[in-house]
């Protein structure tokens, strides 16, 4: 596996509105390996969105490089990286078209690129949905099922697109904790099937460790890695991991750093952007 | 132990669908046709009904009797054993999405007598008949989570497929919203509503004769004169010259409403999508925009030499700022992750503007729409009172200098039916272009 090897490199960012600027990322340097799913934990407005936005291509740069499988995304000479379908975001709130069906949604990257003609589109969407278990719901809008069921249709609308990487804005922070839990399972349900790298914000201990293989603690803002996690418990995990002893030890060696960051972030007042 | 429903044992079966939760309150055709592929059996007491991860193929109803329904423990329903009895529906398993086998073990406590239904057969009878088999589903899901305590996600029906859902326009939503709406209370208190208004009329006028009100022409007055095959004052339902009085004004109306959509929309799109754009424009939009229709009049007979162009120029100036400015606000209200979403996917600059723009700003577009039409009339009648031959606005004011007061009504009450049909009319059309929003809407009364 040597796809979806994404390499952030000092990066900075400041927000500079009127003069006045913030400063989100500080000397950022991470590299995420090709396949894993790294964890991204920090309190909220610690800069965690900014960081995923860069690689997205959503905003500039200040200074630093991202790179990905050897192309340089973004660098002092290209300060804002091109979004395309190597790199696809599910975003915090959701961001399937209301106004399209389940399956339109799902058709609409490879369409939209010109790699497959509608029809075969549709066969390979209705397959992809079937496989997830939500063939009931192609012809729904996004609006008529549950918010869970939306995020994996948003998964499976990304991973049509074959990409690299995916790029997951706190998919899960709306839904109930019952929900979520599902949620978890069924996204390393997928993620076993489809093996791309997986660059997973979140600002909720317990889930980074259930699902990451790193989990990547962040200072509160400016952000950086504070601490970086080995999760040594063996995937296919599925929902016992959570009551396993190694569970409790890592969440205990790690959740110090967490609550402190927190503290600080909570101290200093950050809000999100 | 099955038996196929013989006949009488079909009003049996019948009268036992009409006391559960999901068929309730289907009609009695359906009902009939759901009998129709019940079948009977009887369990002894003790007997096991069926166990968990069982194929899950029939579903059924309890005709006497009592059985335990405790589910598997993975389901994470809150309370994992219930009884049934009569009317109690069990076995739907095979309803649920991506749900084949059984998701619990029922065992007959009593002797119990059951209805089966296959569960193919029965969604095949509810894709025959998408809306009330529609209902039926949903209701299917709120008994699943309420009665059985299965958590939400879980409880999540089957879509009814097949040609006539797929196919099930905005137009059938649109005539079953009718029917939901007639049968809930609101058009009756409706009529209370007009009855009131017009009893107050009738008495104020005719009977109490109160000041002020006494000069109006009356309610009576009023209807005789509009039903009267020979009206006193020319004009009433029997005389063709009142149709081409509302055709004049409703031509009038749909020039410039055309007019103002098929410019306003392209502007107002432009405005919300080319910042550049938008600074040009918008600020003597902005300066045009307040001022008040009739204050164009006198300038619009100098621009237009015919009186006719000059009139429905006036209808297309209000409803184009109005049709405009809601379709800028459409686009700037549209999420900024959908656009971000679409370049993730590869879309280029078009294809968002034809995939997301578009439809993101349409619920907006026809807002502007509907107030659009309404402006479109407001401005058409003062152009036709101060220019112009034919038309309502015409009607009113020459019955006005000629004192036919009863006529100045006629006029009114015209123009209030034939606007509101107009912008029932707009709200149709965007029901079509928005069934996604329908049904948005649709689930959110519920
Ligand atoms: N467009 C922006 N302009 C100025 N400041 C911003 C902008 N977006 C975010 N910020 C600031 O950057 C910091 C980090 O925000 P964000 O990356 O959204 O945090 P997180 O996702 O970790 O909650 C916050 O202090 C926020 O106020
Ligand atoms: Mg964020």
């Amino acid at each position: 596996m040597t796809r979806g090897h994404i390499v952030i490199e000092d990066v900075v960012k400041v927000y500079d509105p009127q003069g006045a600027a913030v400063m989100a990322v500080d000397h950022c340097t991470l590299a995420i390996e090709p396949g894993e799913i790294c964890m991204i934990v920090g309190p909220s407005g610690c800069g965690k969105t900014t960081l995923l936005n860069a690689v997205a291509g959503f905003h500039e740069i200040t200074s630093g490089r991202i790179i990905m499988d050897g192309e340089v995304l973004c660098s002092p000479e290209k300060p804002r990286s091109t979004p395309g379908p190597d790199r696809i975001v599910v975003f915090q709130n959701g961001a399937l078209f209301p106004w399209k069906t389940n399956l339109d949604n799902v058709i609409f990257g490879p369409v939209m690129q010109g790699k497959l003609a509608r029809k075969e589109a549709i066969d390979k969407g209705r397959a992809m949905l079937a496989d997830a278990g939500l063939s009931g719901v192609e012809h729904n809008y996004p609006g008529e099922v549950s918010s869970g069921m939306r995020r994996r249709v948003e998964i499976v609308r990304a991973l049509m697109n074959d990409p690299k990487a995916l790029l997951l804005d706190e998919p899960y922070r709306a839904l109930d904790s019952l929900t979520k839990s599902v949620m978890h399972e069924a996204l390393l349900e997928i993620y076993y099937k489809n093996k791309v790298t997986i660059f997973f914000i979140t600002h909720d201990l317990e889930e980074a460790i259930f699902l990451g293989h790193r989990v990547a603690i962040m200072t509160t803002r400016p952000c950086k890695p504070k601490k970086i996690l080995n999760v040594d418990i063996p995937h296919p995990r599925d929902y016992s991991a959570l009551t396993s002893k190694r569970f409790r030890e890592l969440i205990e060696e790690t959740n110090d750093a967490v609550h402190e960051e927190a503290w600080k972030a909570f101290q200093a007042g950050e809000k999100e952007g | 132990m099955d038996a196929a429903l013989r006949l009488g044992a079909a009003d049996e079966a019948i009268a036992v669908l009409r006391e559960t939760t999901p068929f309730g309150d289907a009609s009695e055709a359906l009902l009939a046709r759901i009998a129709g592929i019940a079948r009977r059996a009887r369990y002894a007491a003790g007997a096991r009904i069926y166990s968990a991860d069982d194929a899950a193929d029939d579903i059924f109803v309890v005709l006497s009797g009592r059985a335990e329904h405790v589910f598997k423990p993975e389901v994470g329903a809150r309370e994992a054993l219930r009884r049934v009895t009569r009317g109690g529906v069990f076995g739907w398993a095979g309803l649920l999405l991506g749900q084949t086998q059984r998701l619990a073990t029922v065992t007959a406590i009593e002797p119990t007598e059951v209805l089966r239904i296959d569960t193919e057969a029965l969604v095949g009878l509810l894709e025959s008949e998408p809306l009330e088999g529609g209902h039926v589903m949903e209701r299917f899901a709120s008994m699943i989570q309420r009665e059985f305590t299965l958590p939400a996600l879980l409880a999540q029906v089957r879509r009814l497929s097949g040609p006539l859902t797929e196919e099930m326009s905005s137009l059938s939503l649109t005539l079953y919203r009718l029917s939901l709406w007639l049968r809930s209370p609101r058009p009756y208190l409706m009529l209370v509503g007009f009855a009131l208004f017009l009893g107050f009329w009738y008495l104020a006028v005719e009977v109490w004769k109160l000041p002020r009100f006494r000069e109006m022409p009356g309610l009576t007055n009023v209807v005789r004169e509009w039903l009267s095959p020979s009206p006193t004052y020319g004009l009433s339902l029997y005389i063709a010259e009142y149709y081409q009085h509302i055709a004049m004004s409703v031509w009038r109306v749909a020039q410039g409403f055309f007019l103002a959509t098929v410019l306003g929309v392209p502007v107002g799109l432009l405005l919300g999508w080319s910042r550049s754009f938008k600074e040009y424009v918008f600020p003597v939009f902005e300066t045009l925009r307040p001022i008040p229709i009739l204050a164009w009049v006198p300038l619009a007979i100098v621009m237009f030499i015919a009186t006719e162009s000059a009139v429905v120029y006036l209808a297309f100036l209000a409803s184009f700022f109005a049709t405009a400015l809601n379709t800028m606000l459409g686009v700037e209200s549209i999420d900024e992750s959908y656009v971000r979403a679409a370049n993730c996917l590869g879309a280029d600059r078009w294809q968002v503007f034809r995939h997301v723009i578009i439809p993101g700003a349409l619920p907006f577009i026809f807002t502007g729409l509907q107030i659009s039409i309404g402006v479109s009339w407001f401005s058409l009648v003062a152009a036709e009172m101060v220019s112009g031959q034919y038309g309502l606005g015409y009607v009113i004011w020459t019955s006005y200098v000629m004192v036919r007061y009863p006529t100045i009504v006629i006029g009114m009450v015209t123009l209030g039916i034939v606007g509101y049909v107009t912008s029932a009319l707009v709200r149709i059309a965007g029901d079509y272009l928005m069934e996604w929003r329908v049904r948005e809407l649709a689930l959110a009364e519920r």
